[in-house]
């Protein structure tokens, strides 16, 4: 039972990872009915950015975190504008623009912070947590408490200020929006920006859990859009369980499969997906093409 | 309306298929020209020789040492006069630490001309690139060690260090005759490295009459490895013997000691590198038993001659994979010195011919292509390995 609860517990904790990187994915296809494929470069752009600051610039954590929210979340208004021109015209070239705007971050990566990875410190030293042998990093125990703030503020957000719910309009019928004077394109951007900032988050976070490189974006983009299709892709509250959801069948697939843990993972998804094709949520989004 | 968003991720997905399809289909690899060539010409013109490793992806810190290694000798070769007047031109390429992409860079090296390659650091890609090679009669210096490299029996094929084999036999040896240790776990990935680790440890502790506690596997690109060491740590083990690459391998003892385990934790040459240790954070890394034939830049006079030059070139320390690489070109330089820069397999057998006292030890290849048989054990303190006393 000891294991049990342990291997729920790292499940978890990378699953709220996952959850955030689904948010974005998530707020990005609500808002615009975009896939953003610069998703997964834009939360290692985060984790590149929330490290210097952190270990560079010496900043506490703290507020190397927001500040690498804000760069990134600068990035994503530049995509959401070099994409902006084909905004109802051709949806295909806007996905494939997001693929070209991951592989450019990538380069850029590579060209400010080179080809090689840098370990972060935990910023948190306190001894893990013992509950009946379970042990509970505490580090892990805040990345679980940020997703669950991050998705509260959003959800706020969206539901009670006027920008989001300007979004949410936009969301439900942008033709109608744009009737009663919403713009929609700074609806859009602003979808982006907090998308970026999400990856950011997501990035920044999992920097000391795991080890900062240029690659490391592939695979948590990939593990945070299944999280945000088996959630029901464009639900906020989807892509939590989502995100959760991936981390702990991965975490369980780990411990039974060992070697084989990705491919049971991934055929898991696969069959949960085919029971119910829009994810647990159902979250229907709008056409914008 | 309610079948567009369906309609979109088929889009979606077919978009990012065919990105990646196109991705593959490019020309793969990047190359650099290096090192001084004098002119064109098939003899009186440089001798090109290619050095194919990883230089994006995750396994670009191996490649970059390598590099730099190989790329010091040969600076140091042409300042003294080359081959016969000479100059050796390397020409780097980038195979992203994947085998197929090392296949095609195997091609494009023959249809470019270099008559031998330095490379790859990874068993799996240089066991991809071999038997082109070989049908190519180009000898390739390896870096890898795994022991699959030596059951393809090409006479164009040399490892630069000792098999994973001698690694993990002496690390064993030590493990269970010197220290006694009885209750040993092992965690390895499921890549080439990983596996031939798990086979190779596996083998030696069995010579010993030990049976591991516990074995587990985890995919090469795993980062959560929690649930496997939760299994492990059921067990109670007194070392942890690890088979992964660096970063990994780092994570690994991350999250080991995260979890509250103690154990001793063992490993072959990725231990010893910075890669290793900065992603386990040096504490965490702190008294890791390392099984390496170069225990650090101060074991010797050539090491410490080495490890100024090099710092001097490229204004960081070296370590292990540098030095691999660096004796892996002395030897390619001596056996082109000897046979007045032959090719084909007048120059494999040259390499085979060479007896070198290098900074992993003296080289003398046998038949196999293996041409050093030893290495030490090392314990890191404060960051930095020491000879274990």
């Amino acid at each position: 039972m000891q294991s049990f609860f342990q291997t729920l517990v790292s499940g978890l904790s990378f699953g709220a990872v996952y959850a955030l990187v689904a948010l974005g994915f998530s707020l990005v296809y609500r808002t615009m009915g975009l896939v953003n494929f610069a998703h997964g470069a834009v939360l290692m752009i985060g984790a590149y950015v929330a490290s210097t600051f952190y270990l560079s610039a010496r900043l506490p954590f703290a507020v190397a975190v927001p500040a690498a929210m804000i760069v990134t979340g600068a990035v994503g208004l530049v995509i959401e504008r070099v994409l902006r021109p084909l905004e109802n015209k051709d949806f295909d070239l806007m996905l494939i623009g997001t693929i070209g705007a991951g592989t450019v971050l990538d380069a850029v990566a590579i060209l400010i912070w080179s080809s090689s990875g840098r370990g972060v410190p935990s910023p948190v030293q306190t001894a893990p947590f013992d509950i009946g042998g379970v042990r509970i990093p505490a580090y892990n125990v805040l990345v679980i408490g940020v997703t669950a703030a991050a998705m509260a503020v959003l959800t706020l957000f969206l539901q009670r200020t006027r920008h989001g719910a300007a979004m949410q309009a936009v969301a439900m019928d942008h033709e109608a929006a744009t009737a009663v004077g919403i713009h929609v394109g700074r609806s859009n951007a602003i979808s982006f920006a907090i998308g970026a900032a999400l990856a950011a988050l997501a990035g920044a976070l999992v920097g000391p859990m795991l080890y900062v490189t240029p690659t490391m974006g592939d695979s948590l983009g990939i593990q945070g859009f299944a999280a945000a299709i088996l959630g029901g892709f464009g639900s906020i509250p989807g892509a939590i369980v989502g995100g959760l959801g991936i981390g702990v069948i991965g975490s369980f697939a780990a411990q039974s499969f060992q070697g084989y843990s990705d491919l049971v993972t991934f055929v898991v998804f696969t069959v949960l997906v085919m029971i119910r094709p829009t994810g647990i949520f159902g979250e229907r989004t709008v056409n914008r093409a | 309306m309610s079948r567009r968003p369906r309609y979109r991720l088929v889009s979606a997905a077919a978009a990012a298929a065919a990105a990646l399809v196109a991705a593959a289909c490019s020309a793969p690899g990047s190359s650099q020209p290096s090192s001084g060539s004098t002119s064109s010409g098939a003899v009186a013109g440089p001798i090109k020789i290619a050095v194919v490793d990883a230089q994006s992806g995750s396994e670009s810190d191996l490649g970059q040492f390598e590099w730099r290694g190989v790329k010091l000798a040969v600076d140091q070769a042409n300042a003294a006069g080359g081959i016969d007047g000479r100059k050796i031109q390397l020409t780097l390429y980038d195979d992203q630490g994947d085998p197929t992409v090392g296949t095609e860079l195997a091609r494009k090296i023959a249809s470019a001309g270099d008559i031998a390659m330095f490379g790859t650091a990874e068993s799996a890609v240089t066991l991809a690139m071999a038997p082109i090679l070989e049908s190519e009669h180009i000898p390739n210096i390896t870096s890898g060690q795994s022991t699959q490299l030596l059951a393809l029996h090409s006479p164009y094929l040399f490892l630069n260090g000792p098999t994973g084999l001698t690694y993990d036999s002496t690390l064993a040896k030590y493990l269970v005759t010197t220290k006694g240790y009885k209750k040993i776990a092992m965690l390895t990935n499921n890549d080439s490295y990983g596996a031939g680790e798990d086979e190779a440890f596996t083998a030696s502790l069995k010579s010993l009459g030990i049976t591991p506690v516990a074995t587990e596997v985890v995919p090469a690109d795993q980062t959560n490895m929690t649930p496997a060491l939760t299994a492990i740590r059921a067990k109670n083990p007194q070392v942890l013997f690890i088979g992964a690459e660096e970063a990994q391998s780092g994570l690994i003892v991350k999250q080991a000691r995260a979890l509250g385990m103690t154990a001793v934790i063992a490993e072959g040459a990725p231990a010893g590198t910075p890669l290793y240790m900065s992603t386990a954070g040096v504490a965490n890394a702190n008294g890791t038993i390392v099984s390496s034939p170069y225990l650090g830049n101060d074991v010797s006079p050539a090491a410490r001659k080495f490890a100024a030059a090099y710092t001097a070139a490229y204004g960081t320390a070296p370590e292990l994979h540098g030095a691999k690489a660096y004796d892996g070109a002395e030897v390619m330089i001596a056996a082109l010195k000897a046979c007045n820069a032959c090719t084909g397999l007048a120059l494999a057998n040259a390499i085979r011919a060479v007896h070198y006292a290098g900074l992993l030890g003296n080289f003398r290849y046998n038949s196999s292509g293996v041409g050093i048989f030893a290495t030490s054990i090392g314990i890191i303190t404060d960051g930095k390995i020491k000879p274990a006393g």
